[in-house]
């Protein structure tokens, strides 16, 4: 390997990548305001959930009812309506997302001992949503019971409020949230994000890289000439490591200060873990370019073996315990699952090498396939 | 070879030997069964259309593609293997096809020459002192710092060219350097060439599209779909087809190009002038026998002359069956009467000191010029010289900064949309839709240009016709040859009958034989119907086609006249050219340059060069022949090509403004 040339091809490529407006915003614009874009957009949080009421009765007993709704920071309370119709139009605005109704002769019927049903609409559009919002609605609605019930233990047995709470619920569930105790979810999502980033923006950028020159024919330069394939490899994709390096640090520092996201783990440990982790990424843009003729087809196939990896097989949406067997070994088969591992580790967990060395000596096996496979498929003589 | 005489001259093997050699691509055989050897101190010639498979030849010749059959042997090295292929590597340059494709669009010229440098191991003392003088040899040495992207396409070429030579090797191998590439930068691609032949005896492999590159080659093989047709000296090769151009006017022109078709294979009209190809004939016979078929016809100003390369390329294809049968477009001398005389003279295109300014940069300065009907007019220039600058504001896409223009009697800047109606365009890219078929492609032209329902049909087979397009008409237009695709274009432009036609560099990259029917169909708009012609070009071999000429450079018109009156200019400026033959070109070239004829030229073995009082410059020559024992075989009058006045033209300008900068 003769330093001269490869360093030669490092500053050609560094200099182009940052004349050129394009591979300029490729490399550091775009991560930057995917994070933006991803952390402020993908909140798993559901709050504040707009609703109306449709009070048919109207009387103490239902508006107390109902200021349980009203008062919780889960719901939004958006007015009473006169109509069932109304609620109906109001979903299909998505100006609510449920609704609830209240019969006439709620306070009659409870009073007179008997069970009554209120009925609660809900959008079914997100799945998601709609069974947080259910959970609500159930333990809000359980919560009057109880107080009902308490209300007349308290009556009837002459007690404290207090004595009929422990006897009419005596067991109570103490949770407590380990690693992100608010569980807010963007304690997780921004060390994800830097995942999916890291996982994307270094193979396009890579395979674009490359694939321009075999499109111009600047490639040319390189078969032509008595540069090794190593040599050519090293050189050309050096700039590429050192901006995804850079990046790195950039995500770090937005998901700790923009994001406020705890970092609990050791930041040498990650920062290398992260390096080797964009070496392998760049190994993909690399393999990529290897088969692709154009530009444009080189961004199709990086999409397709960088995204699908990144959303169903790195734990971003479903942790990979809950897949099945065939899914959780193809999860194993990505580099994306290890690297989750890494940064939910260090960031939430406080782990380092001792916890994680098999998910650093994964990402380095990958690393270490994709790169001989693609210096044994990079030609100087080429067939077409 | 070697001949005995000269005694220092080792014979040596063949810098490159290919033997047998083909390759296919997929399934398609691109190259089939080529020979050639190149010798130390040669520039050796491909020469062929697009797809001919010069590229494949030479890519494996470099060692960076795989080749199926045969050998190719260089520097002794059979290159059959990557590992055998990385051994030459090092003593060779090679330069792939594209304007400054190779080079680095962000890097200066500088960056890129250090890169190239760098990548080659030159060392620093030899890249200081190499650069220095390459920059100087291209005239590149006061644009160092400035971006490649912001080059000319000629200056583009030369700095590729220079990256290639940066590490001297011996054998460079360059692909269509000269396609796009303006005159005047394809004079310097040459001269550095011929420099670097004599001073460090290289051996050169160079590529091209252009027949009238041909004289430029010491050896060259003539190469058509895979095959080599004929290989030798310029000379030898269109020695191989025995016959004498005929070169006449006669009127009305397209009644005699008709008759002259039904019997000669090669007829085609430049400008005013007929040229055919007379097969097998001396001088004074073939005179006799054009001139009595002409007999009905006013015929003035024939005479004869050696065949050139195009006609030799084109009667040795016909020979190997090569060219496809169908049908070539007729010309219907009928109609020719029947066209209101009343039309012609007047005119079609008129602009009047045409300005556009993009900020600071006036991109066409006060160019006039006038069109008449039924007149090929050729605007004529390097890449942004501003000509299709001029084209777009004439077709009502762009405004104009000032001036005027008239296009079919409208005013440019008010009746746009009734203008568009009366013109055909036919851009640079064809604008075909790849995926429809001939036939779709002409009928949605026709609807585009609200052709009458009731018309559609007679339109559509006039366009069918006129662009000798039966047997295709259900063929994706993507599928056909760049020949056809190109009538198919030009018959598209045509549905809609109109007067005045645009073209934008209508013929590049098309074979000699498709470049030949594509001018037939203009030649028969422009008597027959007296259409309007502009084309822009920068192919010299086109414009000489044009009846009228503008040369543009730096966005002013420079010249405006008849090709022949052209000519004559030059002679009456410059002189005469004079094409010296000798034995020792090489040294003789650098002799005459010592005697003060700085813009002497090496044509293969012979030596072109202007001199204003010819029998004085005779004498001279010989005199300083003699001193130095070389032979001198002749030294012959040439008739000065287009080229010879764009270069001059391009030259004497640059002088002046160097002048007034300074």
């Amino acid at each position: 390997m003769n330093i001269n040339r490869v360093k030669a091809l490092a500053f050609k490529e560094w200099r182009e990548i940052l004349r050129d407006r394009l591979f300029f915003s490729l490399a550091f614009v775009v991560p930057i305001s995917m994070m933006f874009v991803f952390g402020y957009g993908i909140k798993m949080d559901v709050e504040n959930i707009p609703f109306a009421i449709l009070d048919q009765d109207r009387s103490a007993m239902s508006r107390d009812y109902l200021h349980l709704f009203i008062d919780s920071r889960y719901f939004d309370y958006q007015g009473d309506v006169e109509h069932e119709k109304e609620i109906d139009n109001l979903i299909a605005d998505s100006k609510i997302r449920f609704a609830i109704i209240v019969p006439p002769k709620f306070q009659e019927t409870l009073l007179s001992g008997r069970p009554i049903a209120v009925q609660s609409l809900i959008d079914g559009t997100f799945p998601f949503r709609t069974s947080t919002s259910k959970g609500y609605v159930a333990a809000i609605n359980n919560a009057f019971n109880t107080q009902l019930l308490t209300a007349y233990v308290t009556q009837r047995m002459g007690i404290t409020p207090e004595q009929a709470t422990a006897l009419v619920s005596p067991i109570k569930i103490e949770i407590r949230y380990l690693y992100n105790q608010e569980i807010k979810s963007i304690w997780s999502i921004a060390p994800a994000m830097m995942m999916f980033i890291l996982l994307m923006t270094p193979p396009f950028l890579t395979a674009l890289g490359v694939v321009r020159e075999k499109e111009n024919g600047s490639i040319y330069n390189i078969y032509s000439s008595t540069v090794t394939r190593g040599e050519f490899l090293v050189g050309k994709l050096f700039p590429y490591v050192v901006i995804s390096s850079i990046n790195v640090v950039i995500l770090w520092l937005m998901a700790i200060f923009v994001f406020s996201a705890p970092f609990k783990g050791d930041p040498l440990f990650f920062f290398i873990a992260s390096v080797i982790y964009v070496t392998c990424t760049t190994g993909i843009g690399l393999l990529v370019s290897l088969f692709a003729k154009t530009q444009i087809s080189a961004m199709m196939i990086t999409v397709v073996v960088t995204i699908v990896p990144a959303v169903l097989y790195s734990g971003l949406l479903v942790p990979i315990a809950s897949m099945d067997e065939a899914s959780q070994f193809e999860a194993h088969l990505f580099p994306a699952m290890y690297y989750t591992d890494i940064a939910l580790g260090s960031f939430l967990k406080g782990v380092g090498m001792e916890q994680l060395w098999t998910r650093v000596a994964a990402l380095l096996l990958y690393t270490v396939i994709l790169w001989v496979a693609s210096y044994n498929l990079f030609h100087k003589r080429v067939k077409a | 070879m070697g001949q005995p005489t000269l005694v220092n001259t080792v014979v040596s093997e063949p810098i490159v030997k290919v033997q047998g050699f083909s390759k296919s691509y997929r399934k398609k055989l691109a190259v089939d069964g080529v020979d050639l050897a190149i010798n130390k101190g040669e520039i050796y010639g491909l020469i062929g259309p697009d797809g001919a498979g010069k590229s494949t030849l030479m890519k494996a010749i470099a060692g960076v593609l795989t080749y199926d059959g045969g050998q190719v042997e260089v520097f002794g090295e059979i290159i059959d293997s990557e590992a055998a292929a990385e051994k030459i590597k090092g003593r060779i340059g090679f330069m792939p096809q594209g304007l400054g494709q190779n080079l680095y669009a962000e890097l200066s010229v500088e960056e890129n020459i250090d890169f190239f440098a760098q990548l080659r191991e030159v060392s620093r003392e030899q890249l200081i002192s190499r650069k220095r003088k390459l920059l100087a040899m291209t005239r590149l040495d006061k644009f160092t710092n400035r971006p490649m992207k912001l080059l000319s396409g000629g200056m583009k070429q030369k700095l590729g060219l220079v990256c290639t030579l940066i590490h001297e090797p011996e054998l460079i191998i360059l692909d269509e350097p000269t396609t796009g590439v303006d005159p005047v930068s394809r004079r310097d691609f040459w001269a550095i060439l011929t420099a670097l032949l004599r001073e460090q005896n290289i051996a050169a492999l160079v590529s091209t599209a252009y027949m009238d590159e041909a004289t430029r080659f010491q050896q060259l093989s003539l190469m058509y779909d895979g095959k080599v047709i004929a290989e030798g000296e310029p000379d030898q090769i269109i020695a191989k087809v025995p016959g004498t151009l005929v070169e006449l006017i006669a009127r009305p022109q397209a009644v005699a190009l008709s008759q002259l078709k039904s019997i000669f294979q090669q007829v085609e009209a430049v400008g005013a002038v007929l040229r055919v190809f007379v097969e097998g004939q001396e001088e004074e016979a073939a005179i006799k026998q054009v001139k009595s078929l002409l007999s009905g016809q006013e015929v003035s100003e024939i005479h004869a002359s050696q065949a050139e390369m195009e006609d030799a390329f084109i009667a040795l294809l016909s020979q190997a069956n090569l060219t496809d049968s169908e049908t070539a477009p007729s010309i219907d001398t009928n109609q020719a009467s029947e066209i209101d005389a009343s039309q012609k003279d007047k005119l079609a295109i008129e602009a009047e000191n045409l300005c556009r300014d993009f900020g600071d940069f006036r991109a066409v300065d006060q160019v006039s010029f006038q069109v008449r009907y039924g007149e090929i007019f050729g605007l004529l220039g390097a890449n942004g010289a501003g000509k299709s600058t001029v084209f777009k504001m004439l077709t009502g896409i762009l405004q104009p900064t000032g001036g005027e223009g008239k296009v079919a009697g409208q005013d440019m800047l008010r009746a746009n949309q009734a203008i568009k109606e009366r013109i055909g365009y036919m851009s640079q890219a064809f604008s075909l839709y790849q995926d429809m078929t001939v036939l779709e492609n002409i009928r949605l032209y026709a609807r585009i240009y609200a052709v009458a329902r009731k018309e559609l049909k007679q339109r559509v087979d006039w366009v069918i016709a006129t662009a000798g397009l039966q047997g295709v008409e259900n063929r994706l237009a993507g599928a056909l040859p760049m020949g056809i695709r190109q009538r198919l274009a030009l018959g598209c432009a045509l549905v809609h009958q109109p007067k005045v036609l645009f073209l934008d560099e209508p013929t590049s990259g098309v074979d000699p034989v498709g470049r030949r029917r594509f001018w037939d169909i203009l030649i028969q708009m422009a008597r027959v119907e007296q259409v309007a012609i502009l084309v822009t070009t920068h192919y010299m071999s086109e414009a000489e086609h044009c009846d009228h000429l503008a040369l543009m450079y730096a966005g002013r018109i420079i010249a405006d006249a008849t090709p022949e009156q052209m000519k004559e200019a030059l002679v009456k400026a410059a002189g005469e050219l004079l094409e010296v033959t000798t034995d020792q070109p090489l040294l003789a070239l650098k002799l005459i340059e010592q005697a003060g004829f700085e813009e002497a030229a090496l044509f293969g073995k012979k030596i072109h060069l202007l001199a204003k009082e010819p029998q004085l410059v005779r004498q001279q020559i010989e005199s300083i022949f003699t001193e130095n024992n070389i032979t001198l075989h002749s030294i012959s009058h040439r008739h000065p090509s287009l080229e010879d006045v764009f270069v001059y033209q391009v030259m004497t300008h640059e002088n002046e403004m160097a002048r007034h900068e300074y």
